[in-house]
């Protein structure tokens, strides 16, 4: 198994009055499977997604269980320990790709951070080429001019593939994707699903996707937990959850009628 | 590579501009400067001479000095000297003041010199310490130091720096100098003192500024992209954050290196060193007209030229403000 979350609660003390954003989380993902996470805003899917990417902060928070990558606890690792994961076993893209890439930096540095941090034996010019590759592996054929270009010169998909290309370069084993088409337009979430799908075949990376689109999570996925105020309700594979949805909250998803609560 | 090549040419274009309106600002302060020594009472030719003087002897010299000639006339003649680098004769020494300006400024651009590198060596790493423990007793003290250091004037600062240290632990004599042109070593060992004096305040004011932009820039999302690559935290701060968090203090630095310049007469005054600002003085003092032009130009330009310089260094540093 290459990730595994076990009874994962996370609890928050920054207002005074501690909060339960996760409650009792557990489930599985193995190697080369893409997993979604579907729930509205709020439900705790995108604090699942950064506890097991190490990116929650380490105070004024109290989180319970484990997070299992490859046996080993993400959740109490020593910080250098899990700096050694970040970037080239685990990667995350994000939902905003403008507000997610550093304004200031040019794209190829960006792409290439990951080896520079992890993979000190390559040199200068065969990160560059690695990151080119990359580059045009995710549909960038322009890869000499996007690798010099800075995020602002890019449209919003060509960012989200920027992306993850810097999150791909280092070859990872898990990909947590956190609403990564949510800021797309139709056409190019589409454009992006299929890559993910792609790179899911291709590179035999598992994906962990989140998004509050259930539509989506059925484009992609082949396993899919519902989330709800911190919890899941509802696991199982697709076909299930799509043919005999046991849970309320998950009927009402599947109505597919975007519902606004106020 | 037409895009590049076009894009080149507007960069160009844009600088040239730029450095249009620059030429622009000196001349509205070259007048405003001439102007305003027209205005205010007091002759050069009395005051060279005395009360005593007959009025023959008054209206010849003015006539020597070129004091006759019409306000305009007078103006053009002293712009068209400055485009030459002629800035006339001082009326109290009678030697070119181009001449006292080239002996004097090495003494202020030291100065100012020191006191920016302190002031950048200083806060940088500052910050980041503050930063980094953001919230935390450390930052909390320091918050208060750093208030009060801010609101401490730098002659303030000077007078007791020169009471502590040349008074009570006698490490200099107070009022002593030593010329750049007898010994550079110990013309800059005079100089350490006033330019702390300089910087500390500055300094103050750059924590306190980025500070709040690095931690601004600390909660944005490409700093949590940077964590998500296995960056630790000094090479986030380093790398991603601190280029981000410059921009505000690269104008900051400009405004107070032109500060610092205009500044030293001041300090120059407590530390008893003989800079631009110490000619600015005398030569107000004397009616020294061409003396004090000279040196309010010369301090205009800086601020014009800083202001340019850190535009420059803010494109440079984002992408984002070139295109604008």
């Amino acid at each position: 198994m290459l990730l595994e979350v076990r009874d994962l609660s996370i609890e928050f003390h920054d207002h005074g009055i501690p909060e339960r954003v996760v409650e009792h989380v557990s489930f599985s993902l193995d190697s080369g499977e893409i997993l979604g996470i579907v729930g509205e805003s709020g439900s705790g899917k995108s604090m699942t997604a950064l506890a097991i990417a190490g990116l929650l902060p380490r105070k004024k928070m109290n989180k319970e269980g484990s997070i299992l990558f490859e046996g080993e606890d993400v959740l109490t690792m020593e910080r250098k320990d899990l700096r050694l994961l970040q970037g080239d076993e685990i990667c995350m893209i994000f939902q905003e790709p403008m507000t997610a890439l550093n304004p200031t930096m040019r794209i190829g540095r960006q792409v290439e951070e990951a080896l520079r941090v992890h993979h000190s034996e390559l040199d200068a010019a065969a990160r560059k080429e690695r990151a080119l590759r990359w580059l045009e592996n995710v549909g960038l054929n322009d890869s000499e001019r996007v690798y010099v270009s800075y995020p602002h010169e890019l449209s919003g998909g060509m960012r989200q593939r920027v992306m993850i290309a810097a999150a791909m370069v280092g070859g990872p084993k898990l990909l947590i994707a956190d609403e990564p088409t949510t800021a797309l337009d139709v056409t190019v979430q589409a454009q992006v699903i299929s890559l993910l799908k792609r790179l899911n075949k291709e590179e035999r990376v598992a994906i962990l996707f989140i998004s509050h689109d259930l539509s989506l999570i059925q484009q992609i996925s082949t396993d899919v937990c519902v989330m709800q105020k911190g919890r899941i309700v509802e696991q199982g594979s697709v076909e299930h959850i799509f043919e005999r949805p046991e849970n309320d909250y998950t009927k009402r998803l599947i109505a597919a009628v975007p519902r606004v609560e106020l | 590579m037409f895009r590049i090549w076009l894009l080149c040419m507007l960069l160009k274009n844009k600088i040239l501009r730029k450095i249009f309106a620059c030429l622009l600002t000196l001349l509205a302060a070259s007048f405003a400067v001439f102007a305003a020594f027209e205005i205010i009472p007091g002759d050069a030719a009395v005051s060279r001479l005395g009360s005593n003087a007959s009025e023959s002897a008054v209206a010849a010299l003015r006539v020597e000095m070129g004091l006759d000639k019409p306000f305009l006339l007078r103006y053009f003649l002293w712009l068209g000297g400055l485009f030459r680098l002629d800035l006339g004769t001082s009326y109290s020494y009678g030697i070119p003041v181009s001449e006292m300006l080239l002996d004097k400024l090495p003494i202020t651009l030291c100065l100012t010199l020191m006191s920016m590198a302190v002031t950048v060596a200083v806060s940088v790493p500052l910050s980041i310490f503050y930063a980094k423990y953001a919230r935390s007793r450390i930052d909390r003290t320091g918050y208060v130091g750093n208030q009060l250091l801010m609101a401490v004037p730098s002659f303030f600062l000077g007078i007791i720096m020169t009471w502590v240290f040349g008074s009570i632990l006698r490490w200099f004599t107070p009022g002593g100098y030593v010329s750049y042109k007898k010994s550079f070593g110990g013309f800059l060992s005079y100089l350490i003192l006033p330019s702390l004096a300089i910087a500390i305040p500055k300094c103050a004011m750059s924590v306190k500024l980025l500070r709040s932009a690095i931690l601004t820039e600390a909660d944005k999302e490409y700093v949590r992209t940077a964590y998500s690559r296995g960056l630790s935290t000094m090479e986030v701060l380093y790398r991603h954050v601190l280029k981000n968090a410059m921009i505000p203090l690269v104008t900051f630095w400009s405004m107070a290196v032109a500060d610092m310049v205009a500044g030293s007469i001041v300090i120059e005054q407590v530390f008893n060193i003989p800079g631009l600002g110490r000619i600015l003085l005398t030569s107000i003092a004397n009616r020294d007209y061409p003396v004090v032009e000279a040196v309010i130009m010369l301090i205009a330009a800086v601020v014009v030229i800083m202001n340019y310089a850190a535009d420059l260094i803010c494109r440079r540093i984002d992408p984002r403000i070139r295109e604008r």
